[in-house]
């Protein structure tokens, strides 16, 4: 032992370890002192010092002594350590350093998710208390109009688009108002509940109803039906109809409001995989893209939502075998996907993309040399890849060739990375492009856990200029990727394998020259040729 | 092939048989489903076999052991669910069954067991190891490979036979073993049940031991088996399909050793959250926490291991007390209050 710690101790401390109890000598091979003291603050106020209060006190109270080296964690992989009451950091370090210490949990961040899994029942909303709004405020609104519905459309989906935010809300949001423009009348159709399933026809709910954008409450179904056929009559020759998500819809209920509008052929959007699972995003138990494998696989058999795939499916059947529906993908990647899962009998298949690049003009060069910088664009959270970008930073961050930066509407203190606050909104669409142009950043790494049907982020990264970085699994983004040659498509290995040996650099601007783009936004629906009954 | 599939258990593990027999049921609704069950249900539960996922329930008080209540006295829980395996699948040869199956209550089946009626057409005997591939990790080999050596090479939450034979002659030799000797008790070189069958590849011809990675998987073994989730849906073990997990220790302990070799192989996480989800809804909230009926006297007092060790080393306490569980004048009981201590 004095022999080590001669070899590793400066001249100078060598009497203080002489003195130390040999288990401090030890912690001290591998101790942090600065980390210690910027984390935990009080012990510098306390004027203790570091590596004595984490011996004596900082372990018991759960204190990391490294970023290297979770305490909780490596008690949690070791009980025996703990049941030996023996200093964990000590026994890391004289026990080979075993996994189970670093600053990710060792079982990886899907281990966490796993642990805070939900089943679906209990994601279901209350039941529906039946309190509706009267039929005749129903009736009474529907009597002012833009066109006496004679060119109405109805959009149906999950929740009520003028009231939240999201990609699919701006997308029903850019319908609305190309409808607006043309003076043609809109009615949204939403469940009253958060319903995170289809619902069956014995189920009761309210329904939502947005009137040419206006909210107007909540109505029973049976309501709907009768106030819109008094309103609409039976020429339907000019309307058309969208369903965007059928979440909380019974399929009969919805059939039988477009029959009162004298509707029968619309438009059946892809935005998520609800007519193939009531894992929608084709998430299995929220940690790895499934890919809709045969209902009834092994994997369904494990999977949470694999016991309410059925009612999905049976729940779409019933939908496409009464409704003559033109399947719209907002990607090709997602329509492909769609038509290998299901033999729904669609009247017809199109893909129409949310957003298209235009007017590419070079973008500004940069000074060569700097470091290439990596960001995160969106909300930390995990299914959008957040763990993955964070692996990266704490794994790269003190690395000079490396620069991490975080775009959103809120950041994650604890993360090593410069943090921009970025909120796109109807006021400002471009917001997060305009922020990763005017950054210069080399590449974002876009990073969804679960296949994309569309990703707006991977547009507006490249349309910044920058190299878009992604999984194998991440659908549109990847078929975008590779497609296009704007980034590169790796799997986790090969993401810190790319890092680690500078390659990844290669997407810099610097050697990329990238272009700049407009983003053209489309209006869905709105877009596309069978968008009406004629 | 006429496939009588049994478990063994107490009502505390009624919620795991529950879920291994769902899961055989749904795999193979031709195979008779068997409850061996060493207990009385608790009072205020309501017991309806014919609601219960398995066909065949069989009392171990109906195995026509001999002095069965000085017999079940010697053993605590684990030794008597064990012990009673082999008087069943003794007497289950004469039953009319091409082959019968034993696995724990705390297995499940994740796939269909097919290959097994295959193998059992030129095997006699199955059994799966605890590993089928050697650990080289010191902390590894201390929990995992060491531990099989003190307490069994084969894991014995699962064996399978043909009912004539030489399964037939290993059933008769592990029922005359177990009713005798299958004890906790391994510095005299028995661990229940498993000890015993190291002697199988000895004792015995037509045995087969399963290698494949898919059978058996358990906190053990995940050390050495990675497993996947492929896009086609099929849940994969170092390659070959998941047939059936072991969910030993279900709670902290089997969470830990789970979490150490797991490690970030999450699909084993994404497993053993399907089986606590499964438990959960099988669970009969009004059986009481860890209940056995032959825990206690008949005055509610519990028996310690200790008494049982001592009235199982002394025939004469056996001859004295044939039915050691009395409370009162004249029980063995009494006898321990006064002498015993």
């Amino acid at each position: 032992m004095k022999r080590l710690i001669a070899a590793v101790a400066p001249r100078g401390l060598r009497g203080r370890f002489r003195r130390m109890h040999p288990d401090h000598a030890v912690a001290a091979r591998a101790f942090d002192r600065a980390f210690y003291l910027k984390t935990y603050p009080d012990v510098g106020e306390a004027g203790s010092d570091p590596l004595e209060h984490f011996m004596t006190y900082g372990w018991r109270e759960g204190r990391d002594p490294s970023p290297e080296f979770s305490v909780r964690a490596y008690l949690e992989a070791f009980p025996a350590v703990a049941d030996a009451d023996v200093n964990p950091f000590v026994h890391w370090i004289t026990h080979g350093r075993p996994r189970a210490v670093v600053a990710e949990a060792p079982e990886g961040f899907r281990h966490d998710v796993l642990a805070r899994l939900t089943s679906v029942e209990e994601r279901m909303p209350a039941p529906f208390d039946g309190v509706t709004d009267p039929e005749v405020e129903l009736s009474a609104a529907l009597m002012i109009s833009r066109g006496r519905l004679a060119g109405l459309h109805i959009t149906v989906s999950h929740d009520d688009y003028s009231a939240n935010l999201g990609g699919l809300q701006a997308a029903i949001q850019r319908e609305a108002a190309r409808l607006a423009e043309r003076r043609r009348d809109h009615l949204h159709l939403y469940p009253a509940g958060p319903w995170p399933v289809v619902r069956t026809a014995t189920e009761r709910e309210g329904l939502g109803v947005v009137w040419n954008g206006e909210a107007l409450g909540i109505f029973e179904p049976a309501a709907i039906v009768r106030a819109l056929a008094a309103a609409a009559g039976t020429d339907a020759s000019g309307r058309s109809f969208a369903i965007h998500s059928l979440l909380g819809h019974a399929p009969d209920e919805v059939v039988d409001i477009l029959a009162a509008a004298g509707l029968n052929r619309g438009v059946f959007w892809l935005h998520d995989f609800a007519s193939l699972c009531a894992g929608f995003h084709l998430l299995r138990n929220d940690v790895e893209d499934c890919g809709a494998p045969p209902p009834g696989s092994p994997a369904c058999g494990i999977c949470v939502y694999g016991p309410w795939r059925d009612r999905h499916l049976d729940a779409h059947a019933r939908l496409f075998e009464r409704l003559q529906l033109t399947v719209a993908a907002p990607s090709q990647a997602t329509l492909d996907l769609w038509r290998a899962s299901t033999r729904l009998p669609a009247a017809g298949a199109v893909v129409l993309p949310h957003v298209t690049l235009a007017a590419p003009r070079p973008a500004p060069a940069v000074p060569a040399g700097r470091p290439f910088s990596i960001a995160y664009a969106g909300l930390p959270v995990t299914h959008k890849g957040w763990p993955i970008f964070k692996r990266l930073a704490h794994r790269f961050a003190a690395d000079p060739r490396y620069a991490f930066h975080h775009f959103g509407a809120r950041g994650d203190p604890n993360l090593p990375a410069t943090f921009q606050s970025v909120t796109a909104g109807p006021s400002r669409p471009q917001a997060m492009r305009e922020a990763l142009q005017d950054a210069e950043i080399d590449a974002v790494l876009v990073w969804p856990l679960c296949r994309e049907t569309f990703s707006f982020v991977a547009y507006e990264a490249v349309a910044a200029g920058c190299a878009v970085v992604t999984g194998p699994d991440s659908g549109n983004v990847a078929a975008f990727v590779r497609d296009t040659g704007h980034g590169r498509v790796l799997d986790e290995a090969a993401l810190m394998a790319a890092f680690e040996s500078g390659e990844i650099a290669d997407l810099s601007r610097a050697r990329r020259a990238p272009q700049l783009f407009d983003l053209r936004y489309s209006a869905l629906t709105l877009d596309l040729a069978a968008a009406t009954n004629t | 092939m006429k496939i009588l599939c049994y478990s063994s258990f107490t009502f505390s593990y009624l919620n795991r048989a529950r879920v291994l027999f769902q899961t055989l049921r749904e795999h193979h609704p031709d195979w008779e489903l068997a409850a061996l069950i060493t207990d009385r249900p608790p009072e205020g539960f309501n017991f309806d076999p014919a609601a219960e996922p398995f066909d065949r329930l069989v009392w171990a008080s109906d195995l026509n052991i001999p002095n069965f209540q000085s017999w079940l006295f010697k053993h605590d829980v684990v030794e008597v669910c064990t012990a009673v395996k082999g008087p069943f699948i003794h007497q289950a040869c004469d039953w009319g069954f091409d082959a019968v199956i034993y696995m724990d209550p705390d297995t499940a089946a994740l796939a269909s067991l097919s290959p097994l009626e295959g193998w059992l057409e030129d095997h006699d005997i199955l059994l799966t190891p605890h590993l089928v591939d050697a650990n080289d990790d010191d902390a590894a080999i201390r929990d995992n490979d060491l531990s099989a050596s003190r307490t069994g090479i084969f894991n014995l939450g699962f064996v399978a036979i043909r009912t004539t034979g030489e399964g037939a002659r290993f059933a008769k030799w592990w029922n005359d073993r177990l009713l005798s000797y299958c004890y906790d008790d391994m510095p005299n070189g028995m661990f229940v049940d498993q000890r015993w069958c190291d002697h199988v590849p000895a004792l015995f011809d037509r045995l087969k031991i399963i290698r494949d990675p898919g059978y058996n998987v358990a906190s053990w073994n995940l050390s050495t088996r990675k497993v996947t989730v492929e896009k086609n849906g099929t849940i994969s073990v170092n390659g070959a399909p998941l047939r059936f997990w072991h969910f030993t220790k279900l709670g902290a302990v089997g969470d830990a050793m789970t979490k150490r070799y797991a490690g970030t192989n999450f699909p084993v996480y994404e497993i053993w959250a399907w089986y606590k989800r499964q438990i959960q809804a099988a669970t009969d909230p009004t059986i009481p926490d860890r209940w056995w009926a032959f825990g206690a006297y008949d005055d509610g007092r519990p028996i310690a291991k200790r008494e049982r060790v001592l009235y199982r080393e002394r025939i004469d306490l056996q001859q004295a007390f044939p039915n050691p569980f009395a409370s009162g004048r004249g029980s063995f009981q009494e006898w321990l209050e006064h002498e015993g201590a």
